[in-house]
């Protein structure tokens, strides 16, 4: 990738990540039109995107979000109240931004259907909030154009110096070693046409090296045609903000024919690191002074908004990631190592104690840095809630809880679309279908729908929670025999009768929307949560209401493990699927002929895994009632794996197999343990009981 | 350059010489003229079209300009260039 598509790549992702932030931001501002602070926050990202979409010949993004920002800065300059109705189109233009951006990056011909209209929409919008057709076209009279001299000197050098820094940030966004940002400032004679010089001459010789350009013409000094001469220079003041490769001496050989008086040049400090990502809070609201350019200060304002945060690439921190594993196993190793602990030495025991606790802690650190809120995916979600409530006309309330809770942000990057399609099932067929059948059931006419993150048992779960009429069992049950999913022969407890709506293929909607009702999602939000190590429950009470939780690991890269042992092999089980560890008595186990050994819990036949079996291990064969049964829940029911003996329970770092091993269906990873050993871990789902057992009693 | 009832079309790309002849020809014209439009594909070549316009505006307010009132014009020659014109809001 050349630098040039490096310095694009980067500015196309900020601008995805300032269309997310206002998708999310618009919403906040439906449900409290009177802030404008956030309306100011809006506007600067809008603004901010204006100059990207531009800066990359985006144009027909740049046009529209042009447009859009002046309806934006109307409002927030007024203070005005926004009409419902206008309220409703800043919502949809912002619709339009997402989808326009989507055309643009793929270079489609075709704009989305909505454009025009939408445009149109915010074109009328401005034109009638200032009573003419054109911006321009606000003066009583064509003498008072001139009269705004005042005015200008007062909003120009503002928008200039703001357009400046602005500028100045994306730059920094973009900024990587071996480029310099400069900020050149010309103030011109009005004979520099006389003397050859064009402004946009001398931009094309500093663009000819640049990795970007951006240059800014306050136009106040050009005067009517009246005073108007074509060979005079009526445009005196220009700044540039120039990203490039050049030193400060090769910039400066474009400057030779212009006098000393007439250029500044000011090479400007970039970021420490190789991009900075806070530039909306650099942008200087009206209200507020503009910061002025002098010496040795001109990103003083940018150092301090750029200080708090760096970006980083993920795959970097996977590496450190990887390394900081390495780290514990051989501190785990040294710690646990015979020869080590016989050696009598206060000073080495307590080094290797010191070691310890260090470990640890570059650990967690390390560990935290993949740790992000979980509230930037809520806020998402207040948009799918809002638009699913207007397509389905159900008046609801949002309840958000735990946005702190922190989540692996690999997982994140996952969880919005099976979120999306629970939150959209929950109001479409969660919720009752009207006000009065709520009123009907002495129930108020607003749903509510409740979003919650929080921690359990060392897993995240996030579960989406509806007051509705609850899932009708027998509903389910009916449909899952129709379909031939059961028999109707089975003995299922409520947990498993509410599994059957995530298989592929069901549901038990009488009608089908475009937002759900297909049988086609919940399957496939269960295939992209298992993805994630993690697991769907449901709860349900018929005409209170359905919770969908999804339970998640903390991290994709430390599993927490149950190491249990079988003729002297270490097995790693999730702890995440146990349900609970016990030794049988003899008269709870049993054998059915032609399926097996099951044990008896509470009225449910489990079935026995030995899992000397299912790896086909040597080993003296014991009968369950002599080793330990650990009960875990999979997607097919429970199992009970029969073990030797419990090791213990450990955090581990999971390495992926090699390629033999990756063919074994009942293995999911592999771990090295602080003894040095290599553990491997049970994909649980995958245990299938091995038919008729030699030996068992009764 | 065309002249279309009261719409003048223009090309962005003219030489200093053509700004000169252009500007002569909106001089006497300027208080017929309600709309100057820009032909598709054209890049700003110089600066004094662009002070040309801007004087022209600010001379009759009336006229309709959208090419100036986009405030931002984008070349890979020049990169990205703004200017500011205001009114009471802003333009760029």
């Amino acid at each position: 990738m050349t630098k040039q598509e490096q310095v694009k790549a980067i500015f196309i992702e900020e601008a995805g990540e300032i269309i997310e932030k206002l998708d999310v931001d618009i919403i906040r501002f439906e449900e409290n039109a009177g802030n404008f602070d956030l309306l100011n926050e809006i506007f600067r990202g809008v603004h901010t995107l204006k100059g990207n979409a531009n800066a990359f010949g985006f144009t027909r993004l740049g046009e529209f979000v042009h447009h859009f920002e002046d309806v934006l800065d109307h409002y927030r300059s007024t203070k005005e109240e926004i009409e419902t109705h206008h309220l409703e189109l800043i919502v949809s233009s912002v619709d339009v931004i997402k989808e326009v951006m989507v055309c643009e990056l793929d270079a489609l011909p075709d704009l989305p259907n909505e454009y025009e209209g939408c445009l149109e929409g915010i074109k009328s919008l401005i034109a009638s909030k200032k009573g003419y057709p054109s911006s321009f076209e606000t003066q009583d009279s064509i003498g008072s154009f001139s009269d705004l001299a005042s005015e200008f000197g007062l909003e120009c050098p503002e928008q200039y110096e703001n357009g400046m820094l602005q500028s100045i940030e994306m730059m920094r966004t973009a900024h990587q070693a071996g480029m310099q940002i400069y900020r050149i400032e010309l103030t011109l004679d009005s004979d520099a046409y006389k003397r050859g010089f064009d402004h946009l001459i001398f931009i094309g010789l500093l663009a000819e090296k640049a990795l970007s350009i951006e240059s800014f013409f306050p136009l106040e000094s050009v005067p009517t045609l009246e005073n108007f001469a074509e060979d005079t220079n009526h445009i005196t003041k220009m700044g540039i903000i120039l990203l490039t490769t050049q030193a400060l001496s090769e910039v400066e050989e474009n400057f030779e024919f212009l006098f000393d008086h007439e250029y500044s040049i000011k090479p400007i400090e970039s970021s420490p690191e190789p991009v900075a990502v806070p530039k909306r809070e650099v942008v200087v609201p009206k209200t507020q002074s503009a910061p002025k350019a002098s010496p040795g200060s001109d990103t003083s304002s940018l150092n301090t908004a750029s200080k708090s945060t760096i970006r980083i690439d993920t795959f970097k921190l996977d590496e450190l990631f990887d390394s900081v594993g390495e780290l514990v196993i051989a501190q785990n190793f040294i710690a646990q190592n015979e020869k080590i602990r016989l050696i009598e030495d206060e000073s080495i025991s307590r080094t290797i104690e010191t070691l310890s606790k260090i470990t640890k802690r570059i650990q967690d650190r390390v560990m935290s840095l993949r740790m992000v809120a979980i509230r930037d995916t809520f806020d998402k979600m207040k948009r799918v809630v809002r638009d699913t409530s207007k397509k389905t006309g159900k008046e609801l309330h949002l309840n958000v809880l735990g946005e702190e809770t922190e989540i692996d942000k690999t997982m994140i990057d996952s969880l919005s679309d099976p979120l999306i399609h629970i939150i959209r099932n929950a109001i479409d067929h969660g919720l009752e279908a009207d006000a009065q059948e709520r009123l009907n059931v002495g129930k108020k006419v607003e749903g509510t729908i409740t979003l919650r993150a929080y921690h359990k048992s060392g897993s995240i779960v996030i579960s989406v929670s509806d007051d509705g009429r609850g899932i009708n069992k027998e509903k389910v049950l009916q449909k899952a025999i129709e379909r031939g999913v059961i028999t109707g022969d089975e003995n299922l407890s409520d947990s498993q009768i509410f599994g059957l709506i995530l298989q592929p293929g069901f549901s038990t909607a009488d009608t089908i929307s475009d937002l759900s009702g297909r049988g086609v999602g919940l399957d496939v939000v269960k295939t992209s949560i298992e993805k994630l190590r993690g697991k769907i429950e449901i709860e349900s009470r018929e005409g209170e209401g359905t919770t969908l939780s999804m339970v998640l690991p903390l991290t994709l890269a430390i599993i927490d493990g149950m190491l249990v042992q079988t003729a002297g092999e270490i097995y790693i089980i999730p702890t995440l699927s146990v349900v609970e560890s016990f030794r049988p008595e003899q008269e709870i186990v049993h054998v059915i002929k032609g399926q097996g050994e099951f044990v008896s819990m509470r009225g449910q036949h489990i079935p026995i895994i030995r899992l000397s079996d299912v790896f086909t291990l040597t080993t003296d064969r014991i009968e369950p009632w002599e080793g330990i049964l650990v009960c875990v829940e999979t997607e097919a029911g429970r199992i009970a794996i029969m073990v030797d003996e419990l090791v213990g329970r450990q955090q581990v770092v999971i390495k992926p197999l090699g390629k033999s091993l990756a063919k074994l269906r009942e293995i999911s990873g592999g771990a090295i343990l602080g003894s040095g050993d290599i553990a491997l871990i049970l994909n649980v789902d995958e245990l299938r009981p091995m038919i008729e057992a030699p030996h068992a009693g009764n | 350059m065309e002249f279309d009832g009261d719409a003048l079309t223009i090309d962005l790309s003219m030489s200093k010489e053509e700004i000169k002849e252009f500007e002569a020809f909106v001089r006497p014209r300027i208080d017929y003229i309600d709309r100057i439009e820009i032909v598709d594909g054209g890049i700003l070549k110089s600066s004094a079209l662009l002070a040309l316009l801007m004087s022209l505006k600010k001379t009759r307010r009336e006229l309709i300009i959208p090419f100036l009132e986009k405030g931002v014009t984008v070349s890979p020659a020049y990169g990205t260039i703004h200017w500011i014109c205001h009114d009471k809001t802003r333009t760029s």
